[in-house]
C-alpha cells in the first residue's frame, strides 16, 4: 500500500508541476490558442469528442498491438534460430543490422505504394519499427549464459532441448523482457508513422488533420491519447514481466536500486 | 580396493598454450584426493578431463574402469560458483539433476530429504537462491552434485569465494559426507590448509606446462578437526606442500 502510494504520488506531483507550467505559459506569456491551447480547452476537447477520440485510439491501439505481437512472434524465434545456427547468423545478421540503419519512416510510403492502404501494410510498418529491440536483446540474452552453467548442463548429460528449455531460455528472459519493453514503446511510434502515410482513421491520421487545420487543442488531445495508450501498454508488459520473472534482480530489487 | 580414476600420460593444449603435460595419476575407490597449485597450473582443466567435459589432447583417462568419452552418470560436480537456477527453489534446484537424467523415482525423494538434513538445509527447502548466503548456496550445489548417488564427486574450488568461518564449517561437512557415503572425492583448491585437512593425498601441481610436481600423503586419523591442525602430521604435510611450491618459485 505504501509502495502504491509512493508509485502514484510522485508521478502525480510531476503532473501537477507540468500542468502548472502549462497554465503559466498560457496566462503569463499570453500565447495565442493556436500555439498553446489552455489546459481546459484541451480537457473540453477530450470530453466533448470522447467517442470520436476513442474510436481512433482503438484503431491505433489495434495496429500497435498487432505490430508488437508480430515483433515478439517473429523476433524471439528468429533470435533462437540465429543463436543456434552460425550459418544463419552470418547470412542474416548483417542484413538485419542494415535494415535498422536506414530510417524506417522512409520505407512507409513505399510499403503503402506496394501493399495499399489497408490494415496489413500498417501493421507491417509497425512491425519493422518495433521488432529489432526484441530480436537483439533476445540474441544477447540467449548468448550470455555463464560457461559453468553450460558445464553443469553438460555434466548432467542434458539434451539440446533440455539445455534450451531448462537453462538458456529462462536465463535469457530478463534480457528478452528489456527488449520487449522498448518494442512496445516503438510499436506506437510505428503505428503513428504508418497512419501518416495514407490513412483515413487512427490517431496518426487525426494528428495530420489537426495539424493541417491548426486545430491545436485537438492535437494536444491526440497526444494525450497516445501517451495514455503508451503508458498502459508499457505497464502491462512490466506487469507480465513481474509475473514471469519475479526472481530477477530488476523485479525483486526495483525499489532498492 | 579397485581404481576409481586412472590417468595415463594426459596432456592438453589450447591452441599454442600447453595447459597440461604428462599427467599420470591413480586414485583408489573411496579415496579423498586434493589437487593444489597456483592459478594457471591446469588443475581445473584436469578436473574437467576427469569429468568428461574436456577431451585430453593426448593420453588416456579412465573412470571406474571405463575410458572417459563424455559426462557420465557416476560423477557429480560442484563448481566454483553454485550455478543455481534463480527461478527454482532449493528443492527444485537439487531435483534438477534428477529431472535432466530422468531419475524421478519415489526413493529419490527420500534421498533428497536425507541430503538436505545432512547439509543442514532443513527449513530452507522452499527458499530461492537469492534468499540464501553464499555458504548455503554451495550446500545446495553440493546436494545437487550428490542426489543421483554418483560414486565420484568432483569439486572445483567450491569454497574459494566463502569467508574463512563458513569455509571451515563446509570442510567439516564435506568430511562428514565423505565418511558417511564412502565416495571417491577429488577436490581442486588453492588452500593448502583445506587440502591437508580433507585429503588422504595431496597432488601438488605446477604451471607452464601444467604438471604434477609430487604427491604428499596426509597421515592423520579421521575424523579430523580444525583444533588439532597443530598435529605434527598435519604440520609435516603442509610444510612438505609449501616446500614443493616454493621450489617451483611460488613464494620468495
Amino acid at each position: 500500500m505504501k509502495d502504491l502510494l509512493k508509485d502514484t504520488l510522485y508521478p502525480a506531483a510531476m503532473l501537477m508541476l507540468l500542468v502548472g507550467a502549462w497554465l503559466a505559459g498560457v496566462y503569463l506569456l499570453h500565447l495565442p490558442p493556436y500555439l498553446l491551447p489552455s489546459p481546459h480547452d484541451v480537457f473540453d476537447r477530450l470530453t466533448g469528442d470522447f467517442g470520436y477520440l476513442m474510436w481512433h485510439s482503438g484503431v491505433t491501439t489495434f495496429i500497435s498491438l498487432a505490430g508488437f505481437f508480430l515483433s515478439i512472434v517473429i523476433g524471439i524465434p528468429l533470435a533462437i534460430a540465429l543463436v543456434s545456427s552460425k550459418i544463419l547468423d552470418r547470412t542474416l545478421m548483417p542484413w538485419l543490422v542494415l535494415s535498422q540503419t536506414f530510417p524506417k519512416v522512409a520505407l512507409a510510403p513505399l510499403i503503402t505504394v506496394w501493399f495499399g492502404l489497408g490494415m496489413g501494410p500498417k501493421i507491417g510498418v509497425t512491425f519493422l519499427v518495433a521488432f529489432f529491440p526484441v530480436l537483439i536483446s533476445s540474441v544477447v540474452g540467449l548468448r550470455s549464459i555463464e560457461s559453468e552453467m553450460i558445464e553443469l548442463a553438460d555434466s548432467m548429460k542434458a539434451s539440446r532441448l533440455q539445455k534450451f528449455w531448462k537453462f538458456r531460455l529462462p536465463m535469457a528472459l530478463p534480457s528478452i523482457f528489456a527488449g520487449i519493453k522498448v518494442s512496445v514503446a516503438f510499436s506506437i511510434v510505428g503505428a503513428v508513422i504508418a497512419e501518416w502515410v495514407g490513412a483515413t482513421q487512427g490517431l496518426g491520421y487525426l494528428l495530420l488533420q489537426a495539424n493541417a487545420s491548426l486545430d491545436t487543442s485537438l492535437l494536444f488531445a491526440v497526444l494525450i491519447c497516445l501517451t495514455v495508450i503508451g503508458v498502459v501498454l508499457y505497464y502491462s508488459v512490466e506487469w507480465l514481466e513481474k509475473m514471469m520473472i519475479p526472481w530477477h534482480a530488476t523485479v525483486r530489487l526495483k525499489d532498492r536500486l | 580396493m579397485s581404481q576409481s580414476i586412472a590417468l595415463r600420460g594426459i596432456g592438453k593444449s589450447f591452441e599454442s598454450f600447453r595447459a597440461l603435460e604428462g599427467i599420470d595419476l591413480s586414485i583408489t575407490e573411496g579415496e579423498f584426493v586434493a589437487i593444489v597449485g597456483k592459478s594457471g597450473c591446469g588443475k581445473s582443466t584436469l578436473l574437467r578431463i576427469i569429468a568428461g567435459l574436456l577431451e585430453p589432447s593426448e593420453g588416456k583417462a579412465e573412470v571406474a574402469g571405463k575410458p572417459v568419452t563424455g559426462p557420465s552418470d557416476g560423477i557429480g560436480i560442484a563448481f566454483q560458483t553454485p550455478v543455481l537456477l534463480p527461478w527454482r527453489t532449493v528443492e527444485q534446484n537439487i531435483r534438477l539433476q534428477l529431472e535432466i537424467r530422468h531419475l524421478q523415482r519415489p526413493d529419490m525423494e527420500e534421498e533428497l530429504r536425507r541430503l538436505i538434513e545432512l547439509t543442514g538445509l532443513q527449513g530452507f527447502e522452499q527458499r530461492r537462491p537469492y534468499e540464501l548466503s553464499g555458504g548455503m548456496q554451495q550446500r545446495v550445489a553440493l546436494c545437487r552434485a550428490l542426489i543421483h548417488n554418483p560414486s565420484l564427486l568432483l569439486m572445483d574450488e567450491p569454497f574459494g569465494a566463502l569467508d574463512a568461518m563458513t569455509r571451515e564449517q563446509l570442510n567439516l561437512e564435506i568430511q562428514r559426507v565423505w565418511m558417511q557415503t564412502g565416495k571417491t572425492i577429488v577436490l581442486v583448491t588453492h588452500s593448502i590448509i583445506e587440502a591437508v585437512f580433507l585429503a588422504d593425498r595431496v597432488v601438488v601441481m605446477d604451471a607452464r606446462p601444467g604438471r604434477i610436481t609430487d604427491i604428499v600423503d596426509v597421515e592423520v586419523a579421521r575424523p579430523r578437526s580444525f583444533s588439532n591442525l597443530s598435529d605434527p602430521a598435519f604440520q609435516k604435510a603442509s610444510n612438505d606442500i609449501r616446500m614443493l611450491m616454493d621450489a617451483e618459485g611460488m613464494t620468495a
